[in-house]
């Protein structure tokens, strides 16, 4: 019964997730694949639960599915969602470029995970009790991944100064504008 | 131990009901004290005292007509007081309120889902709640909406990190983000109202403003925006949207109560009424600042978010965490 109950709750996720991110990059309105992206991002965080990872499933919704996407809806909306589709009038050179582009990234992916983990895909992996708990993914971060968690927070300090200067600068170039008049 | 599905699902059922009548109550009751605030009566027609309004209301709003702006888009404004009402009601599933029972042989736990994140789970819920206010302001298609979907998006988003931060303090003293533990540590030593004072009234302030109430309802700022990004909605759906705010209020309070004033725990009587007696003064709290405090500015909103209540917040949790490693 358990068995069955999460062969179709992966059934219906990976679904949901193949059908939404193929809907971000083929919806017309930009306004819509953001939503279809919020759907990616949210299925997503369904197959990290049945992976038994419930913080970092819960950490995806928070961060991506919530306060990322909400910066991209915001930003549509804010824009007019009515911009063209880029591939109206048939497929260019670029369409064309980019499914093969994604074709050979897919067979890659399949091919490394076959060569990697082929036999260890049968068989169930065994799951500590401690696994995925904050406090582990916690000790895990400030030990064995500490050079990676402190670059991104760099990077992300980096990427926050330099918002505040750009926002900054276009307040100091419209107060320039306004005294010109 | 745990509780059979059965019992979960019948406890699921009156949960949500004892939920929506609470919602259902508070309208009155915010109507009744605003109204002796500005020293007139409040509602007082229907029943004694006024006690059958929200029945009126209800049956006021579903025969109303569902009003369905021409140029809206459809699935999109039909699903997004869905959404807002169902995350809503969703968060307030792994909130204890109880340490637990056996009634006639059967074991009953003190909350829906007791689960090791509660708190991340909580604030995941209500990041995903403000999408419905945006996207049913935008699939209006009215400036009045999109300009108060954009307000409510801008305002949730800045006070959501200084209410996660304000939090962090909490979490540290506890050192878990299992609600149910935070309860216990608190019980075993003091409520960290105490020595998260600070941490408190931030978590106050930026949890209404994440609610949209007053001093800062500026989503629904009449006087600019007709009403913000429930404009063109009517009927059960605007009830919908309605719904979904109250209900975050009292699950931001229930919250409140159970990171800082020790949840259900309480001498002599049980646990859920004493979580009840918590809620309702910190609910009147938040009644008394509506009618109170008058509608702050848009740009003093924002650079009290971020100026004020974010550095506090960050440096509550810093210090907090020095201590607590000094401590230990």
């Amino acid at each position: 019964m358990a068995d069955f109950l999460v062969w179709a709750i992966w059934i219906v996720t990976a679904l949901a997730c193949l059908g939404s991110a193929v809907a971000v990059v083929s919806f017309g309105n930009p306004f819509y694949s953001a939503i279809a992206l919020i759907g990616n991002l949210g299925s997503l965080a369904v197959l990290y639960l049945l992976l038994a990872a419930d913080f970092l499933a819960a950490a995806q919704v928070l961060v991506y599915a919530g306060a990322v996407m909400v910066m991209f809806l915001f930003v549509i909306a804010y824009l007019g969602g009515q911009a063209d589709a880029p591939w109206a009038g048939g497929p260019t050179w670029q369409s064309v470029a980019a499914v093969t582009a994604a074709g050979a990234l897919l067979l890659e992916i399949i091919m490394v995970i076959g060569l990697k983990a082929g036999g260890r895909l049968s068989d169930e992996a065994e799951i500590r009790e401690a696994f995925g708990s904050p406090a582990q993914i916690g000790r895990l971060f400030l030990t064995d991944h500490l050079l990676a968690f402190e670059i991104t927070s760099i990077v992300l300090l980096v990427a926050a100064v330099g918002g505040v200067i750009l926002g900054a600068q276009s307040r100091e170039e419209k107060r320039g504008e306004q005294s010109a008049r | 131990m745990r509780e059979a599905w059965w019992i979960s699902i019948i406890k699921g059922f009156v949960l949500i009901n004892v939920v929506l009548g609470a919602f259902a109550y508070m309208t009155l009751v915010e109507r009744k004290f605003m109204g002796r605030m500005q020293l007139r009566y409040g509602p007082n027609r229907a029943g004694p005292y006024g006690l059958l309004q929200p029945i009126a209301d209800l049956v006021k709003l579903i025969r109303k007509e569902s009003f369905f702006p021409a140029s809206g888009v459809d699935i999109l404004y039909i699903a997004s007081p869905v959404v807002a009402a169902f995350t809503a009601l969703l968060a307030f599933a792994v909130i204890p309120f109880g340490g637990g029972w056996t009634i006639f042989g059967h074991y009953v736990a003190g909350q829906m889902a007791d689960v090791p994140i509660a708190l991340i789970l909580l604030f995941a819920l209500g990041s995903l709640g403000i999408y419905g206010f945006i996207v049913g302001g935008w699939a209006s298609n009215s400036k009045y909406a999109l300009l108060g979907s954009m307000r409510t998006c801008a305002q949730m988003v800045s006070y959501e990190v200084s209410l996660a931060l304000s939090v962090l303090g909490v979490v540290l003293m506890a050192q878990s983000l299992s609600l149910t533990e935070i309860v216990a540590k608190q019980h075993a030593t003091i409520w960290f109202a105490i020595p998260q004072l600070l941490g408190l009234l931030i978590f106050f302030v930026s949890g209404s403003a994440e609610t949209n109430r007053a001093p800062f309802d500026l989503p629904e700022a009449e006087q600019e925006l007709v009403a913000g990004y429930h404009t063109e909605y009517s009927g059960m759906r605007w009830g919908l949207f309605q719904m979904a705010e109250y209900i975050n209020l009292i699950t931001l309070s229930a919250l409140c109560v159970t990171l800082f004033f020790g949840g259900w725990h309480g001498p002599f009587l049980p646990g859920p009424l004493w979580f009840v007696l918590k809620l309702i003064p910190i609910l009147f709290v938040f009644i008394w600042m509506r009618t109170t405090l008058p509608r702050l500015r848009y740009d003093q909103l924002m650079r009290f978010g971020w100026k004020v209540l974010l550095p506090l917040a960050t440096l509550n949790a810093v210090v907090t965490a020095f201590l607590v490693v000094l401590v230990d």
